[in-house]
């Protein structure tokens, strides 16, 4: 007897554990079904990612400003997102979307624009990430010397000539790690846009499971698929480990237990 | 805030199973982390081995599917917690997957406090005739302390929004009585607006509580 046939007499007596179902996992058409749910998790974090790497760029921006009407809103905004629950705001964002959009949209796509769930559900994770990732950011900046500003205006360069070729250039590069650490977040936050009704990774096991009632196995194999491309890329982030003045690492460590522990 | 006297009892109930999901899941997480740190500095490699597991397997997989496998993947079992109540089930079932998942971030912590300290230190104090115990009180424990209560802290307002994830498997905390009360009244911004507030009066002071704490820390050092 086999060792795969000792385990399957020992398990499969269990009730629970559907030993007849276990061959859906390397069907085809189970395994595209199941490719399509991934391929929705992919799109919607890549599409959060960029979405809340601009906002979160401004809000560091602003929150580093000296003009107090900048910067005020941009702490508030930041501190108060920081404070919330991301699926009350991708909840929200569901029930309230299209309310909200329809004014701005209308012209555009007609009167009877609907808000399409995968954006709610990319807002809803814009949203938080974009304040997490301007702590980041402002993180970075933080971390240079005062010299390089200083340097730089010395030579005449204004603000934003500043920004784009002295300060960005180097906070981002200290940063790399950190935003990868963030991609893998957001691939673990898309799971929440399941609640609203976008056929991702875990809705799409849910309705593998209402089919065949094999919660127990689906969601192992979910879990799988889920924990090998995580795993990959926070590998890579600490392959990518970039010597950072101390106290930035500490401060990001700080923001990634805080908010990036979804 | 009138809809938080409309429906006082949901609010309320829903308050305070987050409070509570949110002490026994960072009490379960200080407990898992802490074996699941010694495990990792465990001079057995077994134990070594799957410490790092654990640990890299609960990072890199989404709370959401721990709490749908704790629930329904058990349930299909038959294990239900050791209770015939279904919502004591659900509710188990949500403060168990808090602890198991907090549970491998604050093994790190604890094991960067562990291995944080200098071995010079150790040997420096027991050479000045300091016993195991004293090194222990007066120069271990304080630093170990101080480099992990500041990041526990964090982790434990991250479990507090966590919770809120219990509402996808049935608990009736807060998000779900919001839900529950925009399903009755269609006043959703009313609804969640109150849920929000509640939540900021549930974090806001722990953040402060936190940051002092931090700076606190900073300056002893």
């Amino acid at each position: 007897m086999s060792p795969f046939d000792a385990i399957s007499a020992a398990v499969c007596g269990t009730p629970g554990i559907r030993c007849d179902t276990w061959h859906l996992f390397v069907d085809p058409t189970i395994i595209r079904f199941f490719g399509e749910g991934l391929r929705e998790t992919l799109m919607l974090s890549v599409a959060a990612v960029l979405l809340s790497f601009a906002a979160g760029m401004l809000f560091a921006l602003g929150r580093l400003s000296t003009r107090a009407w900048i910067r005020w809103p941009s702490i508030l905004y930041i501190e108060t997102i920081r404070a919330l629950p991301v699926l009350l705001l991708i909840v929200y964002l569901h029930i309230k979307g299209t309310t909200i959009f329809r004014p701005i949209m209308s012209p555009f796509f007609g009167e009877d624009f609907d808000l399409p769930l995968f954006w709610a559900g990319v807002l809803g994770l814009s949203l938080y990430t974009s304040a997490v990732l301007a702590e980041i950011i402002r993180a970075g900046i933080q971390a240079l010397p005062r010299g390089q500003t200083e340097a730089a205006s010395a030579l005449g360069l204004s603000y934003v000539q500043s920004m784009r070729f002295v300060i960005l250039p180097q906070a981002l590069r200290l940063m790399v790690p950190a935003m990868m650490g963030q991609l893998t977040t957001v691939i673990k936050d898309t799971s929440l846009v399941s609640t609203i009704g976008v056929f991702e990774l875990i809705r799409q096991g849910r309705v593998i499971y209402t089919q065949y009632f094999n919660p127990l196995e689906v969601f192992l194999y979910v879990a799988v698929i889920y924990f090998v491309i995580c795993f990959a890329l926070s590998q890579a982030s600490r392959r990518l480990e970039i010597r950072a003045p101390l106290e930035a690492k500490v401060k990001i460590q700080e923001i990634q237990l805080r908010d990036q522990v979804a | 805030m009138g809809i938080l006297g409309e429906f006082p009892d949901l609010f309320l109930t829903g308050l305070w199973l987050t409070v509570q999901l949110s002490i026994l899941g960072s009490i379960g997480a200080l407990v898992v982390g802490t074996v699941i740190a010694l495990f990792r500095v465990s001079p057995i490699p077994p134990l070594r081995w799957l410490g790092v597991a654990y640990v890299e397997f609960f990072r890199n997989t989404p709370l959401l599917v721990h709490l749908f496998f704790l629930w329904l993947g058990l349930g299909a079992l038959g294990f239900r917690f050791w209770t015939t109540d279904t919502f004591g089930t659900i509710f188990r079932a949500a403060a168990v997957g808090m602890a198991l998942y907090h549970g491998a971030y604050v093994a790190e912590v604890i094991r960067g406090g562990l291995l944080g300290i200098d071995k010079g230190q150790i040997e420096a104090a027991r050479s000045l005739g300091l016993s195991f115990v004293q090194t222990l009180r007066y120069v271990q424990l304080p630093q170990t302390f101080r480099a992990t209560v500041p990041p526990l802290g964090n982790i434990g307002i991250a479990l507090i929004k966590n919770t809120s994830l219990a509402s996808t498997i049935g608990v009736a905390e807060l998000l779900q009585a919001a839900d529950i009360v925009e399903s009755r009244t269609f006043r959703s911004d009313e609804a969640y607006g109150a849920v929000l507030l509640l939540y900021l009066v549930l974090t806001i002071p722990a953040s402060l509580g936190v940051n002092w704490l931090e700076r606190k820390m900073l300056i002893a050092r």
